[in-house]
């Protein structure tokens, strides 16, 4: 009995190590910072990410650049603001 | 035996103390913790009571693997029937008064009836006593805490407290234990206020019969690898669970100023790895502390900073332990502010006193929202400037609510619902909720399954019920499909796009079922499928549960129990008035959540709405699931399947 | 080879009091912390956890104190223990012990005390953070200079003299 591998366990051999994925729902790339490395760009959608190292190998993004973030926000809601207005 | 804990009922109206065993036939129905409780609360509180009334009752619990070897055997359940909501109030708390209250002989303390004056419950080696509570009535949850040690002359009693906001009539007071540890959103602090009873003491010192030891051991081993396993328990060992806050302001997926923006910007202060740093200086590098028999340790330690604020208000240097990212939400996103200093003195006042800090943090961003549109002024607030990002003002008005020394903290301290009534005009349509529970610190807008979760959760607005988490995480189809098909079989949709709305209400009463199933054993959520993908349920509980306690269930088998909990809880809420559409009592989200969309975030998060006719198709397909009608009441023949069909008539079972 | 020891850094610890869990349950057979052989003494308001034990002592209390000479200590395990065959159950160890590390058991009437597993100290293998560890009695301090020395050199770095002047 100690010896079945149950799913969970079994899923335990699909983790991937050194990455995160790009925030923005619609694109959820994975993202490969360097080792120690701080911001990391989204090559497909360029969201920008604060990254933080929970340990060698184990990033994690902190939060958005927030210009970045801030003005990318505004851009799309200007473009869907516009949408309405010519409705 | 790891089973043979006892029920005891205590009437502090009469006096009377009863204790009963726990039949096998019972446990294998259900099986113990919040699933027991949820029967004995169904059976012993008399249909319609007054929440604050003697006919209330509050059920202590702890669960079959509580105490055990089974990785944070920690969990304490309180239930009872919120006054808040008036529906079902449950909370579950770490710490390690669970494992103690084994010890002493006991899985449940139910108590009913009110004292003339203040008690307090003391549970040691198979014998409950009623004490005279006048050493520790009027003291803050910690001081209580050491005074009945104190009274007691032994150092490692554990209690299970309510603080002074309880007392005083607070509709959201918790129960407490150790330094911070709360069994928030359920109301049951407040209940034992109106009883006079201050909290339940345990101590003890008799065996909890591992059935299988050295097996269990090795298991174990196993077993723990799995949790520490995961990257996601590594990062919360590290960052606690302010990580989650973190990760969902990044993309936009907290409420801020109320419900008005949806991220928190420029909140690098209170972002995990600044309070992780706060941590560091003020305590040391080891500073995590973990409940009991748990690796993960997700609990920092802190002390307040010297900063400008902590020393004006003479806050410097006062231990705590958290926050957590329930304190993040309501602290900081929903009132708009972004100092980690007023963060950890909210969460240090919110502790002591012993309110939830989702409710007050929510209740004061709502009044700053009213504020803020002119619906309550200056004159209302006692001249206090209750304006978004007002650190002080947030501080100012936690006191005033949890001692209701104002006509804001007053009315405030009486809950959402009826706090609208006396404040009038549109003040409601300002409030997110659910059932009159204030929502917690996420926006769900943009993500329909969180959002289902929400609208469904038993005891009201919250994430802790059946909250499909791992939906964020864009794993594969496959993966989802082994996870989310066992160990009941479903081959409908099933997709890794969280902003999707099919397949969504599978996810959310597969977590549904397994929360219960954690709650029912005693064990920690974190330590099964909620925020990781890898981490044990159904399939392994099965096995921690036999070598533990010697007890042969099925995967399938314990589904099924969390399945008929669920159901009871259900019914206890249908019973209490609960009707799907209902928008103060009902099972559905405000309008804001259709109507006005989201402001900030990621580019794909900006201007999402809920879609109102997918998100009731996808609330039908959840009933559907559960076996219940288009109205969400169950049907005959799920009762007669979950043999709940003489669940009305019957004597109770223990 | 030297025996190795039992060491504690309290520090590390997270107070979760698995060590007294995995303990109980090793020798027992049963989950009771007041049959185990360590114990996380804590201040809980301060955050400070203290795991206890047995330190095996060299000139151990308990061993000089026993009337009937039930207690020895084996130099090539770095063990003391108890020969329940010659013990009265006086309790004079018990009461001797400077870290009351030796407790008695009323139901069996026995004392009982820390045996290293047999040299798997199950409170170690259980313990995440190595808090509890079982290692070569030299290391102990070579550990705890190391730490020093680091404290020292990281607050040169923010430019304090770390140099002692008489």
């Amino acid at each position: 009995m100690i010896d079945e591998k149950s799913t969970a366990e079994s899923l335990g051999s699909t983790r991937t190590y050194g990455q995160v994925r790009c925030m923005n729902p619609s694109c959820t790339s994975r993202i490969t910072p360097q080792p120690g490395q701080t911001m990391a760009k989204c090559p497909k959608c360029g969201s920008e990410w604060r990254i933080f190292w929970v340990k060698a190998g184990l990033p994690r993004v902190r939060g958005p650049v927030w210009e970045t973030s801030l003005k990318m926000a505004n851009a799309k809601w200007d473009t869907l603001t516009d949408k309405k207005e010519e409705k | 035996m790891a089973l043979d804990r006892k029920l005891a009922v205590v009437d502090l109206t009469t006096g009377n103390i009863e204790i009963k065993p726990i039949p096998l036939d019972v446990r294998k129905k259900f099986l113990g913790g919040r699933g027991l409780a949820a029967y004995l609360l169904y059976k012993y509180v008399k249909p319609g009571c007054d929440p604050m009334g003697p006919e209330n009752a509050v059920i202590f619990s702890a669960g079959p693997l509580g105490g055990t070897l089974a990785s944070a055997g920690s969990r304490t359940d309180v239930m009872c029937k919120n006054p808040l909501t008036g529906l079902l109030g449950s909370g579950n708390m770490g710490g390690f008064f669970a494992p103690e209250l084994r010890w002493a002989g006991f899985d449940h303390i139910l108590v009913k009836g009110k004292a003339d004056k203040p008690v307090y419950i003391w549970v040691h080696d198979g014998e409950v006593e009623i004490k005279d509570g006048k050493n520790v009535w009027g003291k803050t949850v910690t001081e209580a805490q050491w005074a009945v040690r104190e009274e007691l002359g032994d150092p490692d009693i554990k209690s299970a407290v309510c603080g002074p906001a309880a007392e005083k009539g607070v509709k959201y007071g918790n129960v407490m234990t150790g330094i911070k540890n709360a069994n928030g959103r359920g109301g049951g602090g407040s209940v034992m206020g109106s009883k006079n009873l201050k909290m339940v003491a345990a101590r003890g010192t008799m065996d909890i019969k591992i059935a299988h030891p050295m097996e269990a051991l090795e298991f174990d081993k196993k077993y723990i690898e799995m949790i520490t396993g995961a990257k996601v328990n590594q990062t919360m060992g590290t960052l606690g669970t302010p990580f989650i806050w973190g990760a969902a302001n990044a993309w936009g997926g907290v409420r801020a100023n109320n419900f008005q923006l949806n991220q928190l910007l420029y909140s690098d202060d209170i972002e995990p790895e600044s309070l992780d740093e706060i941590s560091n200086q003020t305590v040391g590098k080891y500073h995590m502390a973990a409940c009991f028999g748990c690796q993960v340790h997700c609990r920092a330690k802190y002390r307040i900073p010297d900063r400008p604020l902590s020393q004006k208000l003479g806050m410097v240097g006062k231990y705590d332990e958290g926050p957590e990212y329930t304190s993040q939400n309501a602290f900081c996103g929903e009132p708009g502010c972004t100092k980690a200093e007023t963060l950890l003195i909210c969460n240090h006042l919110v502790n002591q006193y012993g309110v939830d800090n989702l409710e007050i943090g929510s209740l004061i961003s709502w009044a700053m929202e009213l504020y803020e549109k002119g619906i309550l002024t200056s004159k209302d607030t006692g001249g206090i400037d209750l304006r978004f990002g007002n650190d002080e003002a947030l501080i100012e008005m936690i006191h005033h609510i949890c001692n209701r020394d104002t006509w804001l903290g007053d009315v405030l301290a009486e809950g959402g619902l009826a706090a609208a009534e006396k404040i009038g005009r549109d003040s409601l349509k300002y409030m997110i909720h659910v059932k009159g529970m204030n929502h917690l610190g996420s926006d769900e807008r943009a993500t329909p399954g969180l959002a289902l979760n929400a609208a469904m959760a038993s005891r009201g607005s919250d994430h802790l019920r059946s909250r499909p988490a791992i939906d964020l995480y864009h794993l594969p189809e496959q993966v989802l499909r082994r996870i989310y098909g066992s160990p009941v079989p479903y081959d409908g949709p099933l997709s890794p796009d969280q902003r999707e709305y099919a397949g969504k209400a599978w996810m959310v009463f597969w977590q549904e079922t397994c929360f219960m199933g954690v709650d029912c054993l005693g064990t920690c959520k974190y330590h099964t499928t909620f925020l990781g993908a890898t981490l044990p349920n159904f399939e392994d509980w099965s096995k921690v549960l036999y070598y533990n306690t010697g007890l042969e269930m099925t995967p399938r088998e314990m589904w099924d129990v969390a399945e008929r909990c669920n159901l009871i809880e259900r019914l206890f809420n249908i019973r209490e008035g609960m009707k799907k559409d209902d928008p103060l009592k009902g099972e559905m989200l405000v309008d804001r959540y259709f109507d006005e969309p989201c402001r900030l975030g990621a580019p794909d998060v900006v201007g999402a709405t809920l879609d109102r006719v997918k998100f009731e198709k996808m609330r039908a397909e959840f009933y559907q699931h559960k076996g219940c009608d288009e109205d969400g009441i169950p049907t005959p023949q799920t009762l007669s399947r979950l043999g709940l069909d003489t669940l009305d008539a019957e004597q109770p079972r223990l | 080879m030297e025996a190795r020891v039992l060491v504690i850094d309290h520090d590390k610890c997270t107070g979760c009091r698995r060590c007294e869990l995995v303990c109980s349950v090793f020798h027992e057979g049963v989950s009771n912390p007041s049959k185990a052989r360590i114990k996380v003494e804590k201040w809980e308001w301060e955050g400070l956890y203290i795991p206890m034990t047995c330190r095996q002592c060299v000139d151990a209390p308990c061993m000089n104190v026993c009337p009937v000479k039930a207690i020895e200590r084996d130099d090539a395990q770095g063990k003391v223990s108890v020969d329940y065959d010659k013990c009265i159950v006086c309790r004079s160890c018990v009461a001797v012990c400077p870290f009351g590390a030796m407790n008695f058991n009323p139901a069996e009437k026995k004392v009982f005390k820390c045996d290293l597993c047999d040299g798997n100290p199950q409170c170690v293998r259980f313990c995440d953070m190595k808090a509890v560890d079982y290692i070569d009695s030299r290391k102990e301090s070579t550990v705890r200079k190391r730490d020093a020395a680091l404290k020292m050199a990281e607050a040169k770095k923010l430019g304090a003299t770390t140099v002692y002047e008489g």
